[in-house]
């Protein structure tokens, strides 16, 4: 029945990735359930995933693609994935009642991964993300997005 | 004229000049610093080098730019759209090879030599050799490998100054070895 | 006209060459603070010498103060100094609350043993900017918090 589900928005959880698969930041907001493997694992797979998704789409695919795999679905959340040219990944989960997040990753990654971290000469590129600054900034971005929902967590 | 106007006009030009007068300051210091322009050479391409691998994360946060098709359109993204938007100038693209592998970029005028005069004694400097480790870097970020070198140059009597380019590889994007 | 952006990434790269090409320890700091002020300083007078050669136009040493806070900064910076102070016996505090060079690095402490690195071409500027006008200084930078920052110039009088 429909109408009788309580359509709920939120952000569950947000990867970078770069080119190497090395995974450069974590975090998660409203998460209820861990994966029950070791976080370096789940990073693991989850690239690795994401190889195999991207470059099996974009075989499959009957014209040439621009931008390629944009988004997936289950029935319990939806994962948002944007890729830049250089190779650096964003991927974000969230509920089922989120629209199209191409311009919200999109966003973080010109505000805030090229801003605090790419022009940060103190942040290595290619390593685990240290920056607080980049940090606190991606919190605030991500929690006053209209579809963060503030009760749950 | 007034003088409050008459400062304005002074500090456009002068920002204009920062880059400029710093990659000078730079050049002049490695030429202190390093005994043979082979060496500085080289100083400088290794910091272009990792400067463009900065600076293409900058140049797509800004630009609407996506991944190009072809070495073709890659330079005219370089020519058209990043020389203009950093240093103010539009390259020409010419002298495609038969191959459709190296073409060149032919500048009217340099920025980055603005002022400047060879000193005799550096007779095999390439002073805006910055340009290509800049060039290389970048494109390297973008899954291209490329040779990079200063085929013309004004500061040495050329007519104009030209930035030959190869493409050498792809570079392919590979799931970084498991342990299972 | 160069980009900004290309600024800073000469500029990080400066740095990073500095210090490169430096053993460690406290007295090579040193040395790589002053070898970064001296690169500052000849741009610093090259910027002010191509524009700004009528000097007399000043009418006195505040006058070029006010210069260096407001078009000077701007043309560099973006933004103009936020605040001038002076004993009036030669010694002028610009703070500048938002320092362009450290608005990516911080905001708080972290990295805060860093940022000498970040204000020693700057320093070099301003003192290379001065002397071209005929104020010779020594000038020097304090942070606390980024991207805050201080500039303390000290007129050497002649």
């Amino acid at each position: 029945m429909l109408r009788n589900r309580k359509i709920e928005m939120t952000v569950h959880n947000l990867y970078i990735f770069d080119r190497n698969g090395t995974c450069l930041h974590y975090s998660e907001w409203n998460r209820k359930k861990q994966a029950g493997i070791s976080k370096e694992e789940e990073y693991k797979l989850m690239y690795g995933m994401l190889f195999s998704i991207r470059s099996f789409v974009s075989k499959m695919s009957p014209l040439d693609m621009k931008d390629g795999f944009l988004a997936f679905q289950t029935s319990r959340y939806k994962l948002h994935y944007y890729e830049t040219p250089t190779g650096v990944k964003i991927v974000m989960n969230t509920d089922l009642g989120v629209p199209n997040c191409r311009d919200v990753l999109h966003q973080i990654y010109s505000t805030l991964y090229v801003e605090y971290i790419v022009k940060n000469p103190l942040c290595a590129l290619g390593e685990t993300l240290q920056s607080e600054l980049f940090s606190s900034r991606l919190e605030s971005f991500i929690r006053a997005l209209p579809f963060f929902s503030a009760r749950a967590g | 004229m007034s003088r409050q106007s008459n400062r304005t006009t002074e500090s456009k030009k002068m920002n204009s000049e920062l880059f400029t007068l710093t990659y000078g300051a730079l050049v002049t210091q490695l030429c202190k610093d390093y005994e043979n322009d082979e060496e500085v050479n080289k100083q400088l391409d290794k910091m272009g080098y990792n400067i463009g691998v900065r600076l293409i994360e900058d140049f797509l946060a800004r630009s609407s730019v996506g991944r190009c098709h072809d070495f073709r359109e890659t330079a005219d993204v370089i020519a058209k759209v990043a020389f203009k938007m950093y240093l103010g100038i539009t390259p020409s693209v010419t002298n495609w090879s038969p191959a459709g592998d190296e073409f060149s970029l032919i500048l009217e005028s340099n920025p980055l030599v603005d002022f400047v005069e060879l000193p005799d004694n550096h007779s095999t400097l390439v002073y805006s050799n910055l340009l290509c480790g800049v060039l290389r870097g970048a494109l390297e970020m973008v899954q291209m490998a490329v040779d990079v070198r200063f085929a013309q140059d004004t500061l040495r009597g050329d007519n104009v100054t030209e930035i030959r380019m190869k493409f050498i590889k792809r570079i392919e994007e590979n799931l970084p070895a498991g342990d299972e | 006209m160069a980009d900004e952006a290309l600024f800073q990434f000469l500029h990080n790269e400066l740095i990073q060459y500095v210090y490169k090409s430096a053993e460690h320890g406290e007295m090579e700091n040193g040395r790589c603070i002053t070898k970064l002020e001296n690169m500052g300083f000849r741009v610093g007078q090259g910027l002010i010498e191509r524009f700004t050669r009528d000097t007399a136009r000043f009418k006195d040493e505040l006058d070029v103060m006010k210069f260096v806070c407001k078009d000077f900064w701007t043309s560099v910076f973006k933004k103009q100094i936020d605040n001038l102070r002076t004993n009036h016996q030669g010694i002028y505090v610009l703070q500048d609350n938002k320092f362009r060079l450290l608005t990516q690095l911080s905001t708080g402490k972290q990295y805060l043993e860093h940022a000498p690195k970040y204000l020693a071409f700057t320093c070099g500027l301003v003192r290379g900017g001065l002397a071209n006008l005929g104020v010779k200084s020594i000038v020097t930078a304090e942070v606390s918090v980024m991207p805050a920052c201080k500039f303390q110039v000290m007129i050497q009088k002649m």
